[in-house]
């Protein structure tokens, strides 16, 4: 037989370890939300400061624009002093070069490296105008001659290339610092990969390993059940057998009761048989010993006559009385045998009804007993050998008669009762009652309980429960001496129907 | 009865002392006939259809027959005799047993039992059975089984 696999303990386990895995997966779920937010935000800032970046770039480049613009006007203006698209050029880039300065600054007020480079521009940019205005000033006064000498010098040449040097410096500032932001973007974007995928083989993982424990879940679950199966099976099987043993045991003595009692009965006749004929001969030997005691005293002993009138009558009386009982005896192991060797023919079966006919055919010895035999309520129909019923209540019911207290009316009901499959009839009196430690032996054969002062042999509650017992029920007696008695007949809803026996 | 005194009584029984009594009572109700006792089946049947006064060569007879025998079923008899294709075949067989068990009689009716007769263990009914059997005996028109020898 397959043992059992305990059970309980797994699905502990398994629960708990199902938890577990489905914690790790949210766990590595939310790490992946969360980088993922991170690295939008990143994205975000970076975006933010490559437009910054952008935005220096374009400020450095209108500063350079503006400065190489208003030199060429003035170089304009110095070879042709009055044209006025140039002035107007000049002058335009002029007015647009403050602000343009101040965007700058506005736009790198955050970084102190540039800031010290804006300083330096200023410085440049303020020479650089005021040799533009100067040049200006000499045009004005037509003096076209010393504003080319003038622009000839050196510090002139320095002033640009140093103007032009800072704001080249100024962009390749702000471009180192971009690449540097996107390095860190980059570096920020990978770890955030590398958490996804360290996310996904967690999840992975912990999809794998709650798969194979509800695998191995699932074909243990497979496995007992397998095992309950065959559990069941076998007990089936063993059910059957030990059925199969008890039934052959209840045949072997049903048959041992039927050859027993018959056998017995051949001998019986004999001795019976026997004592006739030897009463007769013993009647005929006491008459000649009468006889002779009226002729011949003399020749008949005390003896023989004693032997003839007392010792041989009482002797065959003895015999007579003891095989008288032994043949009833039989006859009942008999009749009791005999029941158990019939089929029995389940049909539906209206106790009341029932009970109605038994007290019909009792009527004689109820009335005369001044006994009323009713029934209380509505009693349960039953499916079951009606032969058998009618025995078990006939037995019951004369029982009730038989045993009245002397000089109390007898009163008999039955009542019944349905408990889930099973059927109650009980048969209640008012006669004299059994005494409790009676209770048992009452039902077994030959016995009897209280006087014996009516005739029986103390076969009829043998025989009752004999039936109970055959038809699937059992049967209980509550009761006390003088006050009555109860007889419960618990039955099934339906009998069960029984191979017969030949 | 043609010839009462011919018909011989085959009684095919076990127990002496049953024997004895059916005999005793019997001829208590004044019959006379021959009784022929067997207490085992198979002499009985050797005697019924071979020995020259059995009722196969040699006349009417009547067969008082017990079913519980040592040496084979008292059922077993009744076929063979019911069966055979002699003028056994039409001798009256009166069953008297101990067996009240409805089936074995209905067997043996319908084995061509001629009367089921249950012995009482009283015995003043068991007397009063065999004399009434007597009785029967003594009006009882058996066949006359030399008709068959033609």
């Amino acid at each position: 037989m397959a043992e059992l696999p305990a059970a309980a303990p797994t699905n502990r386990t398994l629960a708990r370890r199902m938890t577990a895995l489905m914690a790790l997966g949210f766990i590595a779920l939310l790490l992946v939300g969360y980088a993922a937010v991170r690295v939008m935000q990143r994205n975000e800032l970076h975006t933010g400061l490559v437009e910054h970046t952008y935005q220096v770039e374009r400020a450095v480049l209108d500063v350079r624009r503006l400065v190489e613009e208003s030199e060429a006007a003035r170089r304009g203006l110095m070879l042709i002093p009055d044209r006025t698209v140039t002035r107007t050029n000049f002058q335009r880039a002029r007015a647009q070069m403050t602000p343009a300065l101040a965007h700058i600054d506005g736009l790198v007020r955050d970084n102190p490296a540039q800031r010290r480079y804006l300083q330096g521009l200023r410085l440049q940019l303020g020479s650089l105008l005021a040799r533009q205005d100067r040049t200006l000033a000499l045009l004005a006064t037509g003096d076209q001659r010393n504003a080319i000498l003038a622009f000839a010098d050196d510090a002139e040449v320095r002033d640009i290339v140093t103007i032009r040097n800072v704001l080249d410096r100024m962009a390749q500032v702000e471009r180192r610092l971009m690449t540097h932001r996107d390095a860190e973007l980059r570096a920020s974007q990978s770890a955030f990969y590398t958490l996804i995928v360290l996310g996904g083989v967690v999840l992975a993982v912990a999809a794998v390993i709650s798969t194979l424990t509800i695998l191995s879940y699932t074909r243990d679950l497979a496995r007992s059940d397998e095992a309950l199966r065959e559990l069941n099976a076998g007990l089936e099987d063993m059910v059957a057998a030990r059925t199969e043993d008890l039934t052959r045991a209840n045949e072997e003595i049903q048959r041992f009761a039927y050859i027993v009692s018959h056998d017995l009965r051949s001998p019986l006749v004999n001795v019976m048989g026997f004592t006739a004929e030897l009463e007769t001969a013993a009647s005929s030997l006491r008459a000649l010993v009468e006889r002779v005691d009226a002729e011949a005293p003399a020749v008949a002993s005390e003896e023989a006559r004693l032997a003839a009138t007392e010792d041989l009558p009482e002797a065959i009386g003895f015999i007579r009385t003891s095989t008288q009982k032994m043949d009833r005896l039989i006859n009942a192991i008999l009749q009791l045998s005999r029941q158990g060797r019939r089929a029995l023919a389940p049909e539906k079966i209206d106790v009341a009804a029932l009970i109605q006919q038994i007290g019909e055919t009792l009527s004689h010895r109820l009335s005369e007993t001044d006994t009323v035999l009713s029934v209380q309520g509505s009693l349960p129909v039953v499916v079951s050998d009606r032969l058998a019923l009618d025995q078990i209540f006939s037995n019951l019911i004369e029982n009730a008669v038989k045993y009245l207290r002397p000089g109390v009316p007898g009163r008999i009901t039955v009542s019944g009762r349905r408990e889930r499959d099973r059927l109650h009839y009980t048969i209640r009196d008012n006669g004299r009652g059994i005494d409790p430690r009676d209770h048992q032996r009452v039902f077994d054969l030959f016995r009897r309980s209280g006087a014996q002062d009516r005739p029986g042999e103390g076969i009829g509650l043998a025989t009752v429960r004999a039936l109970v017992f055959r038809l699937g029920g059992s049967i209980d007696v509550a009761s006390e001496l003088g006050q009555g008695a109860a007889f419960t007949v618990s039955l099934p809803l339906v009998v069960a129907k029984q191979e017969l026996n030949p | 009865m043609n010839a009462p005194q011919s018909v011989n009584i085959v009684m095919i029984e076990d127990d002496e002392g049953h024997a004895r009594l059916i005999e005793k009572n019997i001829r208590r109700a004044g019959i006379m006939n021959p009784i022929r006792h067997f207490t085992d089946g198979t002499t009985a049947l050797d005697y019924i259809f071979n020995d020259t006064s059995g009722p196969q060569l040699n006349g009417p007879a009547l067969v008082l027959l017990d079913l519980n025998l040592p040496d084979m079923s008292g059922t077993d008899i009744l076929a063979k005799i019911k069966t055979s294709d002699g003028p056994v075949k039409r001798t009256p067989v009166v069953v008297l047993t101990t067996t009240d068990d409805s089936r074995e009689i209905q067997r043996c009716y319908d084995l061509g039992a001629n009367v089921y007769i249950t012995k009482p263990v009283n015995y003043e009914s068991f007397a009063q059975a065999i004399r009434q059997l007597g009785l029967f005996l003594s009006v009882i028109q058996v066949p006359d089984l030399g008709d068959a020898h033609g």
